[in-house]
């Protein structure tokens, strides 16, 4: 069975005309949210937090969460977009406060080592790579390889080494998470306006195998392959992680059979009788108060909410529909195609899934095997979910390319990737699904993060309204989001 | 007419000879299953061949009732014979599996071929009486018996069961058999009053026979014996695991999934350590959690304690606890452990169960298979153990399967390691199991673990509370540096691959 899934981009693209209904009726809060992803829910938190409790969110789709979804099926729970969270660094004291609040850290032992429930985490193996026609136990490339490949590895894995410790004369890190926090300093506003794989090239990286490694790496966080990416943002992805909130798990991930969408249910909360769904906001007035418009899709009627402030946490290509004003040329969407996949328990054999299989120079970016944390004796069929990012300098063909693809061409392009590993993979398949996300991630391509677009973007409009977004720190992770939110909540009460 | 009745002599002579052979060898596969499956060949063979002499003699005496046209009797018994004779195997080694009274199905396989075959010589001397003169009708009916007789007992052992094997022996005869049958029913069309009907029947019961020779491997996955090296006496594949069960001369083997799990003349080394040292140190005995182990032999232990009120046996593979519940064989290994009414059977996954289960017990016996790979290694971790602590008491006493501290002896120190950080005291001990070698156990509580003996049985094969024995170790079963096992880093199971990687 084949099925198709997406974000609702039909409802989404009716904002190009704007043709709805004049409104019926008017709801009056203090603050109110456009918005319901991670950045959304992370200033209601704020909000919430310090009794600020006149809020409502307004969310296009039918659950909140935004890239933090997920499904189900009989067999397993599976993400529809992000599905980890590596531990956080220990100067990010506000997601350490969040992850103890959600009871998966748990207190420190008796050496002020951070006790984690290690049921939210992975197991070995955790990642493994089919390279050289086998399955190796780590992702970067191994058997076989050159001794100069190796001596490069080692040199990249070195640099990134100190770069991850390097701070600047304010003592700010070169390299932060959230982005924010980085430092200014010339040499990486340099690095910042220029291509990786320029600056990889400049230093002599030429291996095909740590290309690759890299180029692989990019597209998981990025979307986008080293030939797009700025090179701040390439090392930023090795460099931003310091690992040293825990000498015992030091790089592990936080992750959860749905993915990320577990994390939006320690929110909920915080939304309860609070959240508005199926409602697309598209025009927001400013004067004494704010006045937005918003089409209720459940009811199929107008509504206008008027709010003290409101807080924008869509992307800005919405932002750019809503107010005629503000222009989002600059900001690159990368689209995604998640595809999960249920097979036959006897799928591959002895063979024990790692919960991330990469194959080394695919398409795309391998699958996670969604039953990974399962404690029992696997039995039954295995679900798996497939990743693959469109990585172009034209991310609007690619798109449009992708919206018009049917289930068998789908079918068709999936397969032909997981064959390079598992070449009988048809045989033991029972369903698939394909969740097609339009606009997945801001690609932090030169100028995207430290640029003047994305300070503009962020710049609230006559104290009233106020952006917080992923994108506009220029990487799509949940870190970055959660920090947008609560910052920009943080600035407006 | 005198060349014709001269060639019906000899063709029903002839069908004599057969008879014989096939009788015969029937009577021997009959003989050699039993011996196989059940074991004790001189009393299996010794009843066999009575029971079937005696049916012989029942057949006789029969075959004086029969009526009508003989010649078409002689036929269907002729098809009735080759076909019970020939699927006797196969309904054997297929009953053996799901049957609890396997022994009463042979014996009437055996009385009914042994019937049949007695009904033919005097149906065939009452045909050719008229025919043949009485002196030399009883010297060649006999000579031709007798002489098939030696025949089969020659062929069986030395030809038969090293090429064909016993399933796809008895079948072969009954194809001749039921051969002879089709070529009467053709030759003698004129002799018979249903010829029609009488061919239907043999090609009939000649195709069901050539069916069955054909799928015979498939059907009882014959070939698996070549893998042991010992005959395979059962073998069933689980959604878990494969389940093979051998046997050789008086011993058993388990198998799971090629692993060896027990051999049933050692087992009661490898299951009074397991069991006695906890039941002997626990203060209370009442209710007792055994955690795999769906072979019934520590339950058979723990039920040799009267006091223990009941024992909750959770073993992930329903197949498996089946078979060691209702198997003749296997209950007697058992003691029938697993139908005893103290004894409750979960079928469910231990982790899951340990995890939601919210009731406490005395004594919690943990008899896992080894930690050979990433699920398995889950059942030996921290976090396991942290669940488990829910299900105990202040003074209940824990003991695990821990491998071998010989050949791994840095897995054998890991999971005793593990338990420790979660259980206050453990200690590690060991004994000889022949078929395994070195084996390991380590036991927790939260208290000192051997200060005390609650109570002993008298009757033990192996232990005698002599707990400090089987507790010290030789420096080569003892390391150094070991890590803790825990969920994210499934380091037992990297331990366990190393090491006993060297050994196989």
């Amino acid at each position: 069975m084949l099925r198709i899934t997406g974000t609702n981009h039909i409802l989404g693209h009716k904002l190009w005309a704007k043709d709805f209904p004049q409104f019926s009726e008017v709801i009056h809060t203090k603050y109110l949210i456009v918005g319901g992803g991670i950045s959304g829910l992370s200033a209601c938190r704020f909000f919430s937090q310090n009794n600020e409790n006149d809020y409502l969110v307004l969310e296009m789709e039918n659950h909140a969460g935004g890239n933090s979804s997920n499904g189900q099926n009989r067999f397993s729970k599976f993400p529809l977009g992000a599905h980890y969270l590596p531990l956080p660094n220990k100067e990010n004291i506000e997601i350490i406060d969040f992850l103890e609040e959600c009871k998966i850290y748990l207190g420190t032992d008796e050496h002020g080592e951070p006790v984690l429930d290690e049921y939210q985490m992975t197991f070995p193996q955790q990642e493994r790579l089919f390279f050289k026609n086998s399955w190796q136990n780590d992702i970067v490339p191994q058997k076989g390889i050159s001794v100069d490949t190796q001596k490069e590895l080692d040199r990249f894995f070195k640099m990134m080494d100190s770069f991850r410790l390097k701070k600047d004369a304010l003592g700010k890190y070169w390299f932060a998470i959230p982005v924010h926090d980085s430092s200014r300093e010339d040499e990486l506003l340099r690095l910042e306006k220029m291509l990786f794989k320029d600056w990889l090239k400049e230093h002599h990286f030429q291996s095909e195998e740590l290309l690759w490694l890299l180029d692989y790496s990019c597209k998981d966080d990025y979307g986008l392959g080293i030939e797009f990416v700025s090179a701040w943002a390439g090392i930023h992805y090795f460099a931003g992680r310091k690992n040293n909130w825990s000498k015992r798990y030091k790089d592990q991930v936080f992750t959860w059979p749905e993915g990320n969408a577990r994390l939006v249910q320690h929110f909920s909360k915080y939304t309860k009788g609070k959240l508005l769904p199926k409602n697309l906001v598209f025009d927001i007035k400013i004067g004494e108060t704010v006045e937005v418009l918003s089409f209720d899709n459940v009811e199929k009627k107008t509504k206008k909410i008027i709010a003290e402030k409101v807080l924008c946490t869509v992307p800005q290509f919405v932002n750019e529909r809503i107010f005629n004003h503000k222009k989002a040329s600059s900001f690159n969407y990368v689209p995604w195609l998640l595809t999960t996949i249920i097979l036959r328990n006897e799928f591959g054999g002895d063979e024990e899934l790692a919960w991330d299989n990469v194959i080394y120079g695919s398409d795309g970016l391998g699958y996670i095997y969604d039953q990974h944390q399962n404690v029992n004796q696997i039995m039954g069929e295995k679900v798996i979910t497939y990743y693959k990012s469109f990585s172009t300098n034209d991310c609007r063909k690619a798109r449009k390319k992708l919206y018009r693809m049917k289930e068998d061409e789908l079918k068709a392009s999936v397969l032909e990737d997981l064959k390079k590993a598992h070449p009988l993979i048809e045989d033991f398949i029972l369903e698939m699904q394909f969740h097609k996300i339009g606009h997945a991630m801001i690609a932090p391509v030169p100028d995207q993060i430290f640029g003047e677009a994305a300070q503009t973007a962020k710049e609230p409009i006559d104290g009233k309204v106020f952006f917080a977004h992923s994108d506009l720190s220029g990487i799509s992770i949940f870190e970055e989001a959660f920090y947008q939110g609560r910052r920009t909540a943080e600035q407006m009460i | 007419m005198d060349k014709k009745r001269i060639s019906l002599e000899l063709l029903l002579l002839f069908s004599v000879f057969v008879i014989a052979t096939c009788g015969l060898i029937y009577e021997l596969v009959a003989g050699a299953l039993a011996s196989y499956l059940l074991g004790d060949s001189v009393k299996q063979f010794s009843f066999i061949i009575g029971v079937y002499l005696f049916s012989m003699g029942v057949g006789s005496y029969l075959a004086k009732f029969v009526k009508g046209n003989l010649i078409d009797k002689f036929i269907e018994i002729e098809i009735l014979v080759g076909i019970i004779g020939g699927i006797s195997s196969v309904v054997l080694f297929v009953l053996f599996n799901t049957l609890a009274h396997f022994e009463s199905v042979l014996y009437l396989f055996v009385f009914f071929t042994g019937c049949l075959v007695g009904v033919e010589i005097p149906l065939l001397m009452n045909i050719l009486k008229d025919r043949v003169k009485f002196k030399d009708l009883v010297s060649n009916v006999f000579a031709f018996d007798y002489i098939g007789a030696l025949l089969a007992s020659i062929l069986f052992p030395l030809v038969l069961i090293p090429k064909l094997g016993i399933v796809k022996t008895p079948l072969f005869f009954g194809l001749i058999n039921i051969s002879i049958a089709i070529f009467l029913c053709f030759y003698l069309k004129k002799e018979l009053s249903k010829p029609i009907s009488l061919r239907i029947k043999s090609i009939a019961a000649f195709a069901l026979l050539v069916g069955l020779f054909i799928f015979s491997d498939a059907i009882l996955s014959y070939s698996e014996e070549k893998l042991y090296g010992e005959n395979v006496v059962y073998t069933k594949s689980s959604p878990y695991q494969r389940i093979v069960l051998t046997r050789n001369n008086h011993e058993f083997r388990l198998y799971l999934n090629n692993n060896l799990q027990f051999s049933s003349t050692d087992e009661y080394r490898y299951h009074e350590a397991l069991v006695h040292p906890a039941m002997s140190m626990a203060k209370n005995i009442d209710n007792i959690l055994v955690l795999g182990g769906g072979d019934g032999f520590a339950v058979r232990e723990i039920l040799k304690y009267k006091e223990v009120k009941k024992i909750s046996l959770v073993d992930l593979d329903g197949e498996m606890t089946h078979f060691f519940k209702t198997n003749e064989t296997m209950r007697r290994l058992n003691q029938s452990s697993l139908s005893n009414p103290k004894v409750e059977v979960i079928n469910k996954d231990a982790y899951i169960w340990v995890k939601d289960s919210k009731k406490k017990f005395d004594v919690v016996i943990i008899d896992f298979p080894d930690p050979s790979n990433y699920s398995l290694g889950k059942l030996y971790s921290l976090q396991f153990y942290k669940e488990l602590e829910r299900l105990t008491k202040p003074e209940t006493k824990i003991v695990v399967q821990t491998t071998s501290p010989y050949f791994a002896p840095k897995s054998f120190w890991c999971i005793e390691k593990t338990m420790n950080q979660i259980f206050p005291f453990t200690a590690a001990y060991h004994t000889y199991v022949p078929s395994f070698g070195e084996w390991g156990f380590s036991m927790a509580s939260y208290e000192p673990v051997h200060n005390r003996i609650y109570r002993k049985l008298p009757n033990l094969k192996y232990y005698d509370y002599n707990f400090s024995q089987l507790s010290y170790f030789n420096k080569d079963m003892k390391v150094k540096e070991v890590e803790v096992n825990r969920l994210d880093n499934q380091i037992l199971v990297r331990y366990f691959d190393e090491e006993w990687g060297k050994v196989q």
